[in-house]
């Protein structure tokens, strides 16, 4: 029987991991989760601020981190990320993107324009792409890469008001399938996370107790969700235990669909 | 830091039943789940091969197996494995519903017989198991029933008439128990691509050069090691899946492809 011994399924000590919109809600749970498995961690977001706090935890707990700024929009932003991370900590294995935004049942057609489209594919879909590309030699070079795309439950729902947001996680699902076939050959994985509603700030933000209740009647484990659920997840597509896994995308969302309308 | 992470896929405590556990997969989840805690029984038709296995992995990890002989077709025999299972340790934490088969038959060349035979084994068999489980996992936290799908049950698979539309089936099953046994009890499945099983691949009629072919076709260029699916059950059936059900897990090496534009590849 070849087994790993069990400190080595999650270990990730010696792997780099970059996390963008690290600074809050499911990206910091990430941050954690992964620093936890030992992973030097560079934490991004738009917030800086907040990324540090996020890395200044991680570095009182012993683990490693660093913070960056980082605006996913900014082509010059994900190039210094990629460097800075290569130059701090000698490479790059996991990364998760995890920046987004857009939605929350605000996206109106008749209220908006194609820029404010174009921007949410900037932000959600071709940032992801751009920051793979940028990642991917250094995880080939590093013999060990896995790519985590945090998608929503929107790419698959049917809502009003989020055309433009589901639209662009819809297609981070299709990239992530077609991204495993270009980059399998050099070994590196590229997976997705779907989260139901889960409890951040980002959430807190468009819920009312009323939705919440209409949520839970059609979410079979009576909760929703909490960001180490979601990072638990990213964790098993990071970890060398998820080897032969590569262009999936599964849903943490307590088994049923949460809706805002 | 490491402390939280192997709590959350610790075992300890828990009793797991695994159906088809003398195979390649099943037994690589026995000692798999031992090997973090539980105490794992491992059911299959080969009575020897359950015996070897889960004593092989009482000597491997100091942890009490059960090997016992169950033929997933037969109501009794699933009593039997519930209530043997109750008597030794008393619960029922969680249950792997593993065992399956199915031979390369032509498309035309099935019948009643054994198209009804595969559903028999392959799902039916996974139903009555689980019903018998339901009263004694809904009674623990986290409780979860994770089942061996089949990336035949999901693409067209004429080569496996049978056995595909069976596991087709098996899988819309798992979804259906998901949604009403929230959120006492969590269902998943495992989608297992070509995993290297030894002599249940062969049986199945493949010769060593198809399998070299099938291994090229896949992303990851290899077929997947019994151990690589364990690996996902253990995922699905911790602590830090808890908010996950109702899911397909596709373990399958990024799947295979063939160009649309042969030559061009």
């Amino acid at each position: 029987m070849k087994f790993m011994n069990f400190e080595n399924y999650f270990d990730l000590t010696g792997k780099v991991a970059i996390v963008t919109g690290g600074g809050n809600g499911i990206g910091k749970a990430c941050c954690l989760m992964l620093a936890k498995a030992g992973a030097s961690v560079s934490v991004t977001d738009l917030k800086f601020e907040d990324a540090k706090q996020v890395a200044d935890e991680i570095l009182q707990a012993g683990g490693k981190a660093i913070a960056l700024p980082c605006n996913v929009t900014k082509d010059e932003d994900l190039v210094a990320v990629v460097d800075r991370t290569v130059k701090e900590f000698g490479g790059i294995h996991i990364l998760v993107n995890n920046a987004g935004g857009g939605g929350g049942g605000r996206e109106n057609p008749r209220q908006f324009g194609v820029d404010k489209f174009a921007w949410v594919f900037q932000l959600n879909v071709f940032s992801a792409w751009r920051l793979s590309q940028l990642c991917a030699p250094h995880m080939k070079t590093g013999g060990y890469g896995s790519i985590i795309n945090i998608t929503s439950m929107s790419s698959v729902n049917k809502s009003p008001n989020m055309s433009a947001y589901a639209s662009s996680k819809a297609a981070m699902n299709h990239m992530t399938a077609n991204l495993a076939m270009d980059y399998g050959v050099d070994n590196i994985r590229v997976n997705a996370v779907g989260p139901g509603a889960t409890k951040t700030a980002a959430l807190a933000s468009v819920l009312t107790p009323e939705i919440e209740e209409k949520m839970l009647a059609h979410t079979p484990i009576k909760r929703l969700g909490e960001a180490d659920d979601i990072a638990g997840a990213v964790l098993y597509f990071a970890s060398p235990i998820s080897g032969w896994v590569s262009g999936q995308v599964i849903f943490v969302n307590g088994g049923g669909v949460q809706t805002l309308d | 830091m490491k402390t939280t992470i192997e709590k959350l896929f610790s075992f300890e405590g828990k009793v797991i039943i695994i159906t088809g556990a003398a195979g390649a997969i099943g037994s690589a989840a026995g000692h798999l789940f031992a090997s973090l805690g539980a105490n794992v029984v491992i059911s299959d038709l080969n009575e020897e091969g359950a015996r070897k296995v889960a004593a092989g992995i009482t000597q491997e990890t100091g942890r009490e197996a059960l090997g016992i002989k169950t033929n997933a077709t037969v109501e009794s025999d699933l009593e039997t494995l519930v209530q043997t299972t109750i008597n030794k340790f008393g619960k029922i934490s969680g249950l792997i519903n593993n065992v399956g088969w199915g031979a390369a038959t032509p498309i035309w060349g099935s019948d009643t017989d054994k198209m009804v035979k595969s559903y028999l084994l392959n799902t039916v068999g996974a139903y009555n198991l689980t019903k018998l489980c339901m009263p004694y996992l809904e009674k623990e936290a986290n409780a979860s029933v994770v089942f061996s799908g089949s990336m035949v049950g999901v693409s067209p698979s004429p080569e496996f008439i049978e056995y595909s539309t069976a596991k087709a089936g098996l899988m819309n099953m798992v979804r259906s128990m998901a949604v009403v046994s929230g959120p006492k009890v969590r269902f998943n499945t495992v989608l297992i691509g070509s995993v290297d099983n030894g002599d249940s691949t062969l049986a199945a009629g493949y010769t060593p050069e198809m399998l070299k072919a099938l291994s090229d076709m896949f992303v990851m260029k290899r077929r997947g090691v019994p151990v690589e699916i364990a690996y996902g059950m253990m995922f699905l059936m911790s602590d830090a899946a808890q908010w996950i059900t109702g899911i397909d897990l596709r373990i399958d090496g990024g799947g295979t492809y063939k160009s649309k534009m042969p030559g061009k590849d």
